[in-house]
């Protein structure tokens, strides 16, 4: 503290207190060419009719609030948004609980099951999205998956030619399965290294003075974890919100109507398969404030935590 | 504490950010003195031949120069074309195949360039649908390519196993189906191979039985798929998909390809383009055959979605005149002789012979030519309806109801 608040002095009366600002510029500069700049545009672009006609002329014609006005006015907008929170909720819950179940497990098994199953996580986390999702579907298929034959080789039922995507409900489920399943190493391995930190002393004590294993967890383990928590649940929230490769892609194209619109595609299908890149561009800002109202809280947690250290 | 807030603000934002950003796939321009030409996957596995030698032609006419032909798919290829036009700067691609109900929307945009009809083969005799899909304003957009119609392609000893031949009429084929399956009681055996959600094999049963998609009444569109007729077709197509075919009742026409289930000896015959004979596996090409689909009246053909494909040139390319020249190459009477061999109906009346696709065009059914119509196809409202009506989520009536609501809005948009 002392040697950091000596040397802070003497930064001030060389640099008057233009170093720190020098040092950030470069990070300022890339934020501001590489999202700054987009937003602008994304901006100009909502307050515009911007179509094919447009985009071939490169000029939009500006129409104030008009496309915010119809996308809120949208019936499909508001369902596809209660779908999507819905949607998020149980990916992220579901993604946090397995997700703290497995890194709890990883701190109680013998060094090579560790191994085993750390190795496993890796593979799942290194395989490209687009490639988990055709073994997925591939898996789930409905002429000759492995999925269909192996429950109906285990007696648990006549499962050969079941479409596992014949109800939007079965194909958000299949989705977020997948989902879940590629969000689990990285949480699983941040919250074991997380676990690591947790100091054994106290543990034991808490064993010594007669608390249950829950408790411990409960009181101990848990709010020690708090910040690992509150980031991985946040981005959890923001990443789940926006998915779209793994919907779009397992259920399909053919399949994708206004019954089971995500938001992401929602907005990918108004923006760009209706060629309304105004509209789109509306719906993708609506979206941004969504998601900030969504997670606002825990950046703030996050925040405060900083602070308070 | 204020200022915490806004810290937490500012950092949500910029993480939110990042979910707003979209990426668009860029194409690959080959270097060295190349034109691009996107044609659909449809050339790739049915006749890459004749790509081949109009590009052989192309390249000895224009020493120096080659065609780099980067296949595309249905699904996605107007995404990709409309992110090179908002690209501009002739990093596009120079030539670009069209569905003949796509060309409408583009060309009122403004996003081809004019041609000259007499530079191509036959112009004077194209096929009148095509011919009129290429042009706007009385102008030359688009050149017909090739066009196709549906027949039924199937296997010949099969059909003689069951003791069965080509049936006259629907009522008939739907019997045949069941005599079909009593003799291949495989799991998962179709005896006649149908999507559930194959739009075009559903309407031609509704426009068989006198119904339609939507029409214009004095510059309003009106859905019909909930008239009478249209209801009766719609039923006829459930009753024979339900006799005749074990295929996924919510799963397109691509997903799998009718004809890799026909390869693996899981399918007695199968309805689509006549261009399918290409893919049935070495195993059945000998004892495959087609015939034109039969209707509910006897005599009668069932009537079969005419589609086409034109070739453009957008108005981003840097080599307009080039990507006309290949174009005359790819249309020529040589090349669409060749690609009628392939099964396919070629350009022009003067080139049409008495193939079973041939006449199965004899009657024929198109989409509504609306500027919008391509937004009913991208937002699946019909195949929508399909899975509705194929799983009894929504009756008949109900499913045709809503679909019909939903086409009437959309192709009424400004």
């Amino acid at each position: 503290m002392e040697t950091s608040r000596r040397r802070r002095r003497a930064w001030g009366r060389a640099g008057r207190g233009s170093v720190p600002y020098l040092l950030i510029a470069p990070v300022v500069a890339v934020i501001a060419v590489i999202l700054g700049y987009p937003l602008y545009y994304l901006v100009r672009i909502s307050l515009q009719q911007y179509g094919l006609f447009e985009l071939i002329q490169h000029k939009g014609i500006a129409i104030g609030l008009r496309n915010y006005h119809s996308v809120l006015h949208d019936q499909v907008f508001w369902h596809t948004l209660v779908r999507t929170v819905v949607f998020t909720a149980a990916n992220v819950s579901l993604t946090m609980v397995i997700g703290m179940l497995l890194a709890l497990l990883l701190t109680v098994v013998s060094a090579p099951v560790r191994v085993l199953l750390s190795s496993g996580l890796v593979l799942v986390w290194s395989m490209p999205v687009v490639v988990a999702v055709q073994v997925w579907y591939w898996m789930t298929n409905y002429e000759n998956g492995v999925l269909n034959y192996v429950l109906t080789k285990l007696g648990i039922g006549d499962y050969s030619q079941h479409d596992w995507y014949g109800t939007p409900f079965s194909q958000l489920s299949m989705v977020t399965l997948l989902i879940v399943w590629g969000a689990l190493p990285f949480v699983v391995i941040t919250l074991y290294a997380g676990l690591a930190q947790v100091p054994g002393d106290l543990l034991e004590a808490a064993a010594v003075d007669g608390a249950a294993p829950w408790r411990a967890f409960r009181d101990i383990t848990v709010p020690l974890l708090k910040p690992i928590l509150l980031i991985l649940t946040s981005l959890s929230i923001i990443w789940d919100f926006g998915v779209f490769t793994q919907p779009y892609l397992l259920i399909g194209q053919s399949k994708i109507t206004s019954g089971n619109y995500l938001m992401s595609i929602y907005l990918f299908e108004e923006g760009y398969f209706k060629t309304d890149y105004g509209r789109g561009a509306a719906i993708s800002l609506l979206m941004l404030v969504i998601v900030a109202v969504l997670s606002v809280v825990y950046v703030r947690r996050m925040v405060r935590i900083g602070v308070s250290e | 504490m204020k200022r915490r807030s806004i810290v937490a603000l500012c950092v949500t934002a910029v993480l939110a950010a990042a979910i707003a950003a979209t990426t668009s796939g860029a194409t690959q321009k080959a270097t060295g003195n190349s034109i691009t030409v996107w044609l659909q996957t449809d050339a790739q596995s049915g006749w890459p031949d004749v790509v081949a030698a109009a590009n052989q032609k192309f390249q000895s006419d224009h020493p120096g120069w080659t065609a780099n032909v980067q296949y595309q798919s249905w699904g996605d290829h107007l995404q990709k074309l409309d992110a090179t036009l908002a690209a501009g700067g002739g990093n596009g691609p120079d030539v670009v195949e069209m569905g003949d109900t796509e060309t409408t929307k583009y060309m009122a945009a403004g996003a081809f360039a004019p041609l000259t009809k007499s530079q191509f083969d036959n112009s004077a005799t194209w096929l009148g649908s095509l011919a009129k899909s290429g042009t706007y304003s009385g102008k030359l957009y688009a050149v017909p390519y090739y066009a196709g119609s549906r027949v039924v392609t199937y296997r010949t000893d099969l059909f003689k196993k069951a003791g069965i031949k080509v049936p006259a009429t629907l009522a008939q084929y739907q019997a045949d189906a069941k005599k079909l399956l009593a003799k291949n009681n495989k799991k998962g055996f179709s005896p006649v191979y149908i999507a559930g959600t194959d739009w075009y094999v559903a309407m031609s049963f509704v426009f068989d039985y006198g119904g339609g998609i939507a029409t214009r009444v004095s510059g309003q569109w009106k859905g019909l798929l909930a008239s009478k007729n249209s209801i009766a077709g719609l039923t006829a197509y459930k009753n024979f998909f339900t006799a005749a075919s074990r295929a996924s009742k919510t799963t397109d026409e691509t997903h799998p390809n009718p004809y890799d289930v026909y390869a693996q000896g899981q399918v007695a015959s199968m309805l689509g383009p006549s261009w399918f004979s290409c893919c049935v596996g070495k195993k059945y090409t000998g004892s495959t055959a087609q015939f034109v689909m039969p209707g509910h009246v006897k005599g009668q053909a069932m009537p079969g979605f005419l589609g086409g494909s034109d070739l453009a040139v957008p108005v981003t390319s840097s080599n307009k005149a080039l990507a006309a020249d290949w174009i005359a190459d790819f249309t020529s009477t040589s090349s669409e002789r060749a690609l009628q061999k392939k099964g396919n109906i070629p350009n022009a009346t003067n080139l049409l012979g008495n193939t079973v696709n041939e006449r199965a065009a004899s009657r024929s059914w198109f989409v509504p030519t609306a500027k919008h119509w391509v937004d009913v196809e991208n937002g699946n409202i019909l195949r929508n309806m399909l899975a509705q009506i194929l799983t009894g989520k929504l009756s008949i009536k109900q499913a045709a109801q809503s679909a019909s609501d939903n086409i009437a809005s959309v192709l009424n948009q400004p």
